[in-house]
C-alpha cells in the first residue's frame, strides 16, 4: 500500500522534474565550477525574468491560448523605466509606469482575443511586434542608460543582495541571494496561491479543457481569459524591471524570442499547446533546466553552435521522459480506477 | 402537487430551423417528467433554454410562481436548477470534487475551501454509491464513473429542478439501478426532475409523466398508467414502426472472425467466434472486458496470448491497417473520441479510412467522393443540409450514421459494432438496426457489444456474456431470458 502511494506521488511530480534533476546532476559531476554557492545564486538570478515568463506562459497554455507578445513587453516595459529613468524620474514611479504598460498590452490581448475573436496565436505575436517596435523608436535602438543614484533608493535596493554568505576565498565560494531573486520568488509564490488556492486554476483548466463546460458552469470565459493575458503582462512587466535592474541598463532587444523559451521551458514542464493540461512549477523547472545546460556550457567553454546542439538533444530526452512517464502513470490509475468503479 | 415551473409558448429559431414551437407544459414537484422525442425534435433546446444556455425567443417560463427574467447559466443555477448533461462535462485534469464545485467553489474569503469541498464531495460519492476518492482526477475515471460524478455535482448542491438528458446511455443496468434509487430519492425530497431518454422502457419504471416532442411541437403530455410504449413510439416518430429489431437473414455461414483462446491486460482465455451471416450479441457489464477484446481483435491494442482469424486467416503482427485490409471493421463506442475527427466534414470523415480505394491513382477524386458520400448519406438518412457540414455540428444520432458511413464504405466482411445505438432516438436506431440486418442478409459477420439487453436479444442470433474480463456463457437468442444472461452477467464481476 505505501509503495503505491509512493509511485502516485512520484507520477503526480510536474513533468520536467526527472530531466531537471538528471541535467543539474550531470552538470554538478562534469563541470567543476558549476555546483559552487557562487554559480548556483548566479544561475538563479540569471533565470528569473524566464521563470517568471514560463509562469505567465504556462497559465496561458492551460487556459487554451498562448501569449507570443511577453518577449516584446519584456523590451517594451523596460525601455519605458529605463528612459523614465534617465529621465530623472522616481524609480517608484518608473517601474509603476513600467508595469501599468505591460498590463495595457495584457489587456489589449485578451480584448482581440475574447471580443474580437483573433487567435490568440496570431494576435499575441502581432502584438509582441507592435511592443518591440515601440521599444525600438523610443530607445532608436541603442542601449538606455541612466546615473548612477547618489543616494539608496528603490533601484539600488532591488539591485542589492538580500543575504551573502561567504564560503571560501574566492567569488565561486559567495552565495549572493539577490533581492531580484527573492522578488521573483515572491511573486511566483503568489501566483501559485492564487492559481491552486482560489478558483484561477480551475477555472483556467475548465477554459482550456472544452470553453462551452465553462460557460455552462457559469464561468464568464471572455472576463477570465482577459484577466489572465492582464496578469501575463504583469509578470513580463516585472520581467523587464528583473532584466533592467540586474544589466543596469536597457539594452532595447533584450525581450526578442523569450517568448519562445518561455514556451519550450512550459512545453517541457507538461503544458500542452492544446490547453487544459500542465503546471506552473513544471514550467519553472523547464526554465531552469534551460538555464542549468546553458550556464554549464558556459563554464566549461564549449563553443556556442554546441550548445545549441546539447539543449535540443535535452528538451527531446525530456519529452521522451514525460511520454515514458506518463504512460505508466494512466497504466496504473487506470488499474486502480477499473476497480474502485465496479 | 404543486407546480414548480410552466413553459408558457416557448418559441425558438436557429437558422433554418424552427427548434421549438410555442411548446407549453409543466413540471409539478417530485415529478418525474420524462420528455421523449427523435434527435432534433427540441428537446435539448427546450432544456437549455431552462438551464439559461439558451434565450427563448418569446414565451415565459414561470418558477415557483414568479417568471424568470434574463436567464443565464448562472441564475438558473442560484435557483436551484441544475443539469446533467448528455455529453459529458468534465474537465478532465481537475479532481472529482473540483470539478463537482466548478463555478460554484465553496470560499472562504478569496480562498476556495478545498477541505469542504472534498468533503461534501465525498458524501455526494457515498449517496451515489460510489467509492472512489474526491482527489481522483477525472481524466482516470471510467465513461460510466464519469456519468455519476455529473449526478454527483448536481446533488452536492440544494437543486429544486434536476434535468437528466439521456443519464443512462452510458451506464450498465446495475448503475441504472443505482441511479433510479437516488431518482427515488430525490423525489421523496420533493425535487422535480426532467428525464430525456431514447430507452423508452425507462420511463415506465421511473416516469410520472411523459411528454412528446416533434419537430419542435409538442405533441402530448400525459400519465404514464395512461399510455403504451407504442403509442409513444408513435406519437415520436410521427409513423408506424412495424418491427423494431428487424429479421431478414438467411443462412448461417462459414467462420469468419474467430478469437483463440485471447489474452490481454483486461480479458483473459477469450474466445469466440462469429460467423457469416450471423449477427453475435456480446453481453456483460461496463468493464467487463468487451471492448478491450475487440479493440484487441482489432489490433489496436496487444494481446498477450492467443490469436486472431479473419475469413480463416491467423492475422500476425497485428495492427489495424492489416485488420482493415483483411475485411474487419471496428466501428467504436466512444463517437467522439475515436470514430470522427469532428471538426472535419462529413464528406471528410466519410472517406479519410478509403482514401486509398476511392483515389486508386493516389490523386483525390473530389467528383467521386462527393458522389460516394452521398450515395451513403441517402442509404443511412443522414438529415443533413450538406456533406460539408462539420460533424461537430451534428446530433448525436446523425454522427453515428456518420461513423457507420465511414465503415460500410470500405466494403468490410466482418464488423464489430461497439454499443452502436448508444444515445439515439427510435427512429434512428430502427434504422441502424435495419442497416445491420441489411449487412447480415448479405452474408457479412457482425459482433454487438451492448449494454441494452432488450437490444442484444432482439437482433441478435447468438450471444456470448463476459464477465470479469471473461466468456461466461453462450446462448442462442431464441431460448434465453435477460435474467438469465443478467445473472451470468454479475457471475464474475
Amino acid at each position: 500500500m505505501t509503495s503505491q502511494k509512493r509511485s502516485v506521488r512520484l507520477s503526480g511530480l510536474p513533468n520536467s522534474t526527472y530531466i531537471f534533476i538528471i541535467v543539474f546532476v550531470a552538470a554538478s559531476i562534469i563541470v567543476p565550477l558549476f555546483f559552487t554557492p557562487g554559480n548556483i545564486s548566479t544561475l538563479l538570478t540569471q533565470a528569473c525574468a524566464l521563470m517568471l515568463l514560463s509562469t505567465a506562459m504556462s497559465v496561458c497554455l492551460m487556459m487554451g491560448g498562448i501569449d507570443l507578445s511577453l518577449g516584446g513587453v519584456v523590451s517594451m516595459t523596460g525601455v519605458i523605466m529605463a528612459m523614465l529613468l534617465r529621465g530623472g524620474a522616481a524609480p517608484s514611479l518608473a517601474i509603476l509606469a513600467g508595469l501599468l504598460s505591460g498590463m495595457v498590452v495584457g489587456f489589449l490581448n485578451g480584448v482581440v482575443v475574447t471580443r474580437m475573436k483573433v487567435p490568440s496565436f496570431i494576435a499575441t505575436f502581432g502584438m509582441g511586434g507592435i511592443a518591440q517596435s515601440i521599444a525600438n523608436t523610443l530607445s532608436e535602438k541603442r542601449t538606455v542608460s541612466w546615473a548612477a543614484p547618489t543616494e539608496t533608493n528603490l533601484l539600488t535596493l532591488l539591485g542589492d543582495n538580500a543575504l551573502t554568505v561567504q564560503f571560501g576565498d574566492s567569488a565561486a565560494y559567495t552565495l549572493s541571494i539577490s533581492v531580484l531573486l527573492v522578488l521573483t520568488i515572491f511573486i511566483i509564490a503568489v501566483v501559485l496561491l492564487l492559481f491552486y488556492r482560489t478558483t484561477l486554476g480551475s477555472n483556467t483548466y475548465a477554459l482550456g479543457a472544452n470553453e462551452e463546460t465553462a460557460r455552462l458552469a457559469g464561468i464568464s470565459p471572455n472576463r477570465w481569459k482577459t484577466g489572465i493575458y492582464v496578469g501575463a503582462g504583469f509578470l513580463a512587466a516585472i520581467a523587464g524591471m528583473v532584466l533592467m535592474i540586474r544589466t543596469n541598463s536597457l539594452q532595447p532587444m533584450i525581450g526578442e524570442n523569450l517568448e519562445f523559451q518561455a514556451v519550450v521551458a512550459a512545453v517541457l514542464g507538461g503544458n500542452s499547446l492544446k490547453g487544459g493540461k500542465g503546471s506552473i512549477p513544471g514550467a519553472i523547472l523547464g526554465a531552469l533546466t534551460l538555464f542549468t545546460v546553458r550556464n554549464a556550457m558556459s563554464l566549461s567553454g564549449v563553443n556556442t553552435s554546441v550548445v545549441m546542439v546539447v539543449i535540443g538533444c535535452t528538451l527531446i530526452v525530456g519529452m521522451v521522459i514525460n511520454e515514458v512517464v506518463q504512460y505508466y502513470a494512466a497504466e496504473k490509475s487506470k488499474a486502480r480506477a477499473g476497480i474502485h468503479a465496479l | 402537487m404543486e407546480e414548480i415551473l410552466s413553459f408558457d409558448k416557448i418559441s425558438k429559431s436557429f437558422p433554418g430551423v424552427r427548434a421549438l414551437d410555442d411548446v407549453s407544459f409543466g413540471l409539478m414537484r417530485g415529478e418525474v417528467h420524462a420528455i421523449v422525442g427523435e434527435n432534433g425534435a427540441g428537446k435539448s433546446t427546450l432544456m437549455k433554454i431552462l438551464s439559461g444556455a439558451y434565450t427563448a425567443d418569446t414565451g415565459r417560463m414561470i418558477f415557483e410562481g414568479r417568471e424568470i427574467v434574463n436567464n443565464s447559466p448562472k441564475l438558473s443555477r442560484d435557483l436551484g436548477i441544475q443539469m446533467i448533461y448528455q455529453e459529458l462535462n468534465l474537465v478532465p485534469e481537475l479532481s472529482i470534487a473540483s470539478n463537482i464545485f466548478l463555478g460554484q467553489e465553496l470560499k472562504q474569503g478569496l480562498f476556495v475551501n478545498k477541505g469542504e469541498q472534498v468533503k461534501r464531495c465525498r458524501e455526494a460519492l457515498q449517496e451515489l454509491g460510489l467509492n472512489i476518492s474526491p482527489n481522483t482526477l477525472v481524466k482516470n475515471l471510467s465513461i460510466g464513473a464519469q456519468q455519476l460524478v455529473e449526478i454527483g455535482k448536481a446533488l452536492s448542491v440544494n437543486a429544486k429542478i434536476l434535468v437528466f438528458d439521456e443519464p443512462t446511455s452510458s451506464l450498465t443496468d446495475s448503475e441504472i439501478q443505482e441511479l433510479f434509487r437516488i431518482i427515488r430519492m430525490l423525489k421523496a425530497r420533493g425535487v422535480g426532475m426532467f428525464y430525456i431518454s431514447h430507452r423508452l422502457d425507462e420511463l415506465f419504471e421511473i416516469g410520472d409523466r411523459v411528454t412528446v416532442l416533434r419537430d419542435g411541437k409538442h405533441i402530448m403530455t400525459d400519465r404514464i398508467e395512461n399510455v403504451t410504449i407504442n403509442g409513444i413510439i408513435e406519437a415520436i416518430a410521427g409513423r408506424k414502426i412495424e418491427n423494431l429489431y428487424p429479421r431478414n437473414r438467411g443462412e448461417v455461414g462459414a467462420p469468419m472472425l474467430e478469437i483463440n483462446h485471447l489474452s490481454g491486460e483486461a480479458f483473459q482465455d477469450v474466445s469466440l467466434v462469429v460467423r457469416e451471416g450471423e449477427i453475435v450479441g456480446m453481453a456483460g457489464l461496463i468493464g467487463a472486458g468487451r471492448s478491450e477484446v475487440a479493440k484487441a481483435a482489432f489490433g489496436i491494442d496487444k494481446y498477450k496470448a492467443g490469436e486472431v482469424k479473419i475469413g480463416g486467416k491467423t492475422v500476425s503482427r497485428h495492427n489495424p491497417q492489416k485488420t482493415k485490409k483483411a475485411g474487419m471493421s471496428l466501428i467504436p463506442e466512444n463517437r467522439k473520441l475515436e470514430g470522427l475527427a469532428l471538426s472535419l466534414s462529413i464528406r471528410e470523415n466519410t472517406v479519410i479510412a478509403n482514401l486509398q480505394a476511392l483515389n486508386p491513382t493516389s490523386m483525390i477524386n473530389r467528383k467521386r467522393e462527393e458522389d460516394t458520400v452521398k450515395e451513403y448519406v441517402d442509404k443511412l438518412n443522414i438529415a443533413t443540409s450538406s456533406i460539408e457540414k462539420r460533424t461537430m455540428f451534428l446530433s448525436g444520432g446523425t454522427q453515428q450514421k456518420v461513423v457507420l458511413a465511414k465503415w460500410l464504405l470500405g466494403k468490410s466482411q466482418v464488423f464489430i459494432f461497439d454499443e452502436p445505438t448508444r444515445g439515439i432516438d427510435v427512429g434512428a436506431k430502427n434504422s441502424i438496426y435495419e442497416l445491420m440486418d441489411e449487412l447480415a442478409n448479405r452474408g457479412a459477420a457482425i459482433l454487438m457489444i451492448s449494454s441494452e439487453l432488450p437490444e442484444i436479444l432482439g437482433m441478435s442470433d447468438r450471444i456470448y456474456v463476459m464477465s470479469g474480463g471473461q466468456v461466461v456463457g453462450e446462448f442462442n437468442a431464441s431460448d434465453t431470458t435477460q435474467h438469465q444472461i443478467l445473472e451470468l452477467a454479475f457471475s464474475n464481476a
